[in-house]
């Protein structure tokens, strides 16, 4: 049952096969039995389990707000959630208990779903691994799987659970582990630069970026406000859609979400190739791109062009520059976003008391880690008066370049683009740490950020598994506001692709098996 | 609407940026202002000045409005000294506000104190904003520097703390004074930030110094441009509701107070001088203007008994026009009766004294009580004159010989006679009669 997607669960919940109790129930002790993968920081037994007496309540009436209703959820620890610790995986707002609901968990509740939790993170959502907050790193499920163990090489017995775990990817590593581990039925992530896709693609689920300005940022504790997205974390594209239609439309509390009514959509079938024209853009042949993922990429490109539609090979040409662009302005932002972060009004507060600079020193170097402090350092240079125009303002230029070339590409009759997501399939934790967090971020967030930079709607869809029996997706990038046109191309590919699914002996041992799972054949 | 008010242009797409330090009173580590392209700017604010103190030597001055800008208020610190602890509250932080700017073009506290009344009267006319300054709902700080005739203007610093219209004035020539004795004694004048003290009358130096602050001005991301409509460019199928149209408002504005002298002057024929004081006392004109319907007396006259008579009697109470013990309609009333020259001018006089008191006596009732009504039997006036003239030998014989000043006395005689029942002029006359026969 747990392996379900929502839709299905959901049908059984209104047709009584199944109670919202029973099904927050089984999701909790799952959490509970997972709990090595530290992929929650906060899990809300009571008041989930109090939010499914409430649902299964209606659902006896016969009146369930909607499609959500009783469906347990999990929320990125950045998210402010009222009554409920958020912390962002930071020592500064370690204990802080958020006075409200970010807008989007407003509307999640709303409509009747269960929250089990708050999701682990980068500290502050700076990161693409999971492994800077403050509360450990999240462990990748897969690393658990009968896939990967079958394909791993021991080091020794004892070694091998402790040191062949690999990363989840990141910023909202601990949302897609929760999806990818059963444990709740879709979960928000955000997305600044890659921060849902990249663990959505390591964790073998579906990560969908929504365009800037469709879904309301209120509530989501801001690193880069000209960038943030809230994410969507779901096991299929179908799920995605739904949750896109429960959280957009415009929020008069977030001045830029756009005023246009937004309409909820069921995600048609694909059937009209000739109308769609596929673009693949060559500057995302990245250095470093595995080889494995370079083939999978060829042969998804083949799939589109047997099935009937057009594939093109187009050229982003500012890509190259997106890195530095997007280092700049985000450092930039963050430096703003954080000074709010001074330890008297709520979150920590040294004891230093000499004075009150020295107390705002304090506070900020014992809340926040290296990473953050390290970007706030960078983001106040590039603002001071004599670097302004060198390089913020130069950025945002470069920025509207990088935009510029998307807007060409679509014009000239491209419909989605398809790329990469991750250069390669999830690292060792051991080997990841190696290199530290700026490095990796610069390597890893290449193929996903110039989405952000302009504001485009993206998706990973998991693809197939790596040699060593991890996953891989693919991304596909529509144009702004057209998420129905890209999800109607991402269910026609998860389908033709038929991922595996995750084989865990703790989940084996929870589910009750009502429901069979697909024995599927994998793409490779 | 401030902006048009002061002549402004309207910027009709405004942005909005971050400026960035960080203080106790400011949480976000950050101020939401609109440092490169505010809202309005370029304009200009018209005010008056008496010479040498005498009302009726009045003289225009206009100040440069640099810009008008929307930004962020701050919260407060409370220093508490006692026990080295400041006390901040952030009920007023994040709530709007406007800045007005203008251009160093006036020279001394007077200037500024008339320039700055002129605003504020301006702001309550279109309800921008109550502008009581003592609420800090308008809230004032004078950046001060002196030059040489001929040079560049100097160092200036910001004088802060100043919570009346009077003390800026008092701060501003404080400063003026301290600035030229610095100089003229060889020292400098630092680039700083100055309390007013008012109980000192002087400027301090302010405890925080913000010294060479680079505030890391950057575009505030979760504000788009400010943009504004008016006839021309509001597109044709956009909610009325969501939008603002400069040119419908413009329409809309209330009569700014150097338009409504203006027409104060034209229609009820009073001075200039006049008129500014009717309209720097709340609800004074609208009193003058009520009771010059209800009189038949001319506005010309009226004038002087609301300036002279009520507004005095208002200053020495401390009252407000609202909280006048004596109403339009009952100081109409009294005109009334003066205009009919059924009382005397003095005896007005004294029947307002009563009216002050407020114990709801109409004038007629007043003057009946106090028998102040004129004398209507003229052949009684003239038995009186002629009785005067009897007594007083000298002094007939005084004018006959040419000296008319003289007269006067006699008329005061008649006066006391009549126990100020008279009418001066009609005194006048019969006895001159008389004396001509």
């Amino acid at each position: 049952m747990l392996r379900t997607s929502l839709r299905q669960v959901s049908a059984a919940l209104k047709e009584g096969r199944l109670t919202p109790t029973e099904l927050c129930q089984r999701c909790l002790a799952l959490i509970r039995t997972t709990k090595f993968l530290n992929a929650y920081i906060t899990v809300t037994e009571e008041t989930a389990l109090k939010q499914a007496e409430e649902s299964e309540k209606r659902y006896k009436r016969g009146q369930p707000l909607g499609i959500l209703d009783g469906i347990p959820i999990a929320v990125k620890d950045n998210f402010n959630t009222a009554g409920i610790e958020t912390t962002c995986a930071s020592n500064m707002l370690k204990g802080y208990i958020s006075p409200y609901n970010a807008t989007v968990v407003q509307k999640l509740l709303d409509q009747g779903a269960v929250l089990l939790g708050k999701t682990n993170l980068d500290e502050f959502a700076m990161g693409s691994g999971s492994t800077d907050g403050v509360f450990g790193p999240v462990r990748n499920p897969w690393s658990y799987s009968k896939q990967y163990k079958e394909k791993s090489v021991p080091k020794s017995h004892s070694e091998h659970e402790e040191s062949n775990w690999v990363i989840t990817g990141g910023s909202s590593g601990g949302s897609a582990a929760a999806v990818s581990s059963f444990t709740c039925f879709a979960a928000l992530g955000s997305d600044t630069g890659g921060s849902t896709r990249n663990p959505a693609a390591h964790c073998g689920v579906v990560g969908l970026k929504p365009t800037y300005g469709l879904i309301s940022r209120h509530g989501l504790i801001p690193l880069v406000n000209s960038m943030d997205v809230p994410g969507i974390l779901t096991r299929c594209v179908d799920d995605a859609a739904v949750l896109l239609g429960s959280l957009a439309g415009h929020d008069p509390k977030d001045s830029t979400t756009i005023q246009d009514d937004f309409k909820p959509f069921e995600i048609p079938n694909l059937t009209d190739f000739s109308k769609l024209s596929i673009g693949i853009p060559k500057e995302y042949h990245a250095p470093g791109l595995s080889s494995e993922i370079l083939a999978l990429w060829s042969k998804a490109a083949d799939l589109f062009k047997n099935a009937g539609a057009k594939v093109v090979e187009v050229s982003l040409p500012h890509t190259r520059y997106s890195i530095v662009c997007y280092h700049v302005l985000c450092t930039a932002e963050v430096a703003s976003n954080m000074a709010r972060f001074d330890g008297l009004e709520y979150g920590h507060r040294s004891d230093m008391k000499d004075s009150t600079e020295s107390m705002y020193a304090a506070t900020r170097r014992e809340g926040f880690n290296d990473v953050v402090r390290g970007r706030i350092l960078s983001g106040n240079y590039f603002l001071l008066k004599q670097n302004y125009e060198k390089y913020f303002v130069k950025a945002q230029k470069v920025r509207r370049l990088i935009a510029n070339d998307f807007v060409k590409v679509f014009r000239s009759g491209v419909d989605i683009l398809l790329t990469p997501t991750t250069l390669s399939d999830a690292a060792l934790y051991t080997e990841f740490i190696q290199e530290d967090n700026r490095t990796r971020s610069a390597q890893d967030d290449i193929l996903t950020q110039a989405a952000n930079m302009a504001g485009l709607p993206a998706i990973n869809v998991p693809t197939a598994l790596s040699e060593r029996g991890l996953p891989v997706g693919l991304q596909f990038i529509g144009r702004s506001f057209q998420e129905k046109q890209l999800l109607t191309v991402a269910k026609w590919f998860e389908k033709q692709v038929q991922f595996p699914v995750i084989q865990l002996e703790e989940v084996k041992r929870h589910d009750s098996g009502v429901f069979q799972h697909k024995k599927s054949t994998s793409f490779s | 609407m401030t902006g048009l008010a002061l002549n402004c242009s309207i910027n009709k797409k405004s942005l909005f940026d971050r400026k960035h330090y960080f203080y106790a009173d400011l949480p976000a580590g950050y101020q939401i202002t609109q440092q490169r392209v505010p809202i309005a700017v370029n304009g200009s604010l018209s005010y008056s000045l008496c010479i040498d103190n005498k009302m009726s030597q009045m003289v225009t001055k206009t100040v440069r409005i640099k810009q008008i800008q929307l930004e962020q208020d701050s919260g407060k610190s409370l220093h508490d000294d006692t026990r080295s602890q400041t006390l901040v509250d952030l009920n007023r932080a994040g709530v709007g506000l406007m800045e007005v700017v203008m251009e160093p073009d006036m020279c001394c506290g007077e200037e500024a104190a008339a320039a700055v009344r002129e605003l504020q009267l301006i702001l309550q006319t279109l309800g921008s904003s109550q502008a009581v300054m003592a609420e800090g709902q308008l809230r004032v700080d004078a950046n001060v520097s002196v030059h040489h005739p001929g040079e560049p203007y100097g160092v200036r610093t910001e004088v802060k703390n100043i919570n009346s219209i009077r003390f800026l004035a008092k701060a501003i020539d404080y400063e003026i004074q301290r600035q030229i004795e610095e100089l003229e004694n060889g020292g400098t004048i630092l680039n700083e930030t100055r309390a007013f003290d008012s109980k000192l009358g002087c400027t301090v130096p302010m405890r925080d110094k913000e010294g060479k602050q680079d505030y890391r001005f950057m575009p505030e991301p979760n504000l788009p441009p400010l943009i504004l409509y008016d006839a021309k460019s509001l597109p044709a199928n956009m909610n009325h509701q969501q939008v603002i149209n400069i040119d419908w408002i413009h329409e809309r504005l209330p009569d700014l107070p150097s338009v409504k002298r203006k027409k104060l002057v034209e229609q009820y024929g009073i001075l200039p001088e006049h008129s500014f004081t009717l309209l720097n006392e709340d609800g004074l004109a609208e009193f003058f203007e009520s009771v010059v319907k209800q009189t038949q007396m001319k506005p010309k006259k009226v004038i002087g008994w609301i300036l002279n008579d009520l507004l005095s009697y208002l200053k020495q109470h401390s009252l407000s026009v609202q909280e006048s013990p004596v109403s339009s309609f009952l100081l109409a009333d009294l005109l009334n009766l003066l205009e009919k020259k059924e009382i005397s001018s003095p005896a007005a006089k004294q029947v307002f004294m009563e009216l002050w008191k407020g114990e709801g006596k109409t004038p007629l009732e007043i003057v009946k009580e106090q028998k102040l009504g004129l004398l209507q039997d003229q052949k009684e006036l003239e038995q009186i004159c002629q009785a005067v003239i009897d007594g007083q030998e000298n002094e007939v014989m005084a004018i006959k010989a040419g000296n008319q000043k003289v007269l006067n006395k006699l008329i005061g005689l008649v006066q006391k006679k009549t126990k100020g029942r008279s009418n001066p002029a009609l005194v006048k006359q019969l006895l001159e009669k008389k004396l001509s026969e």
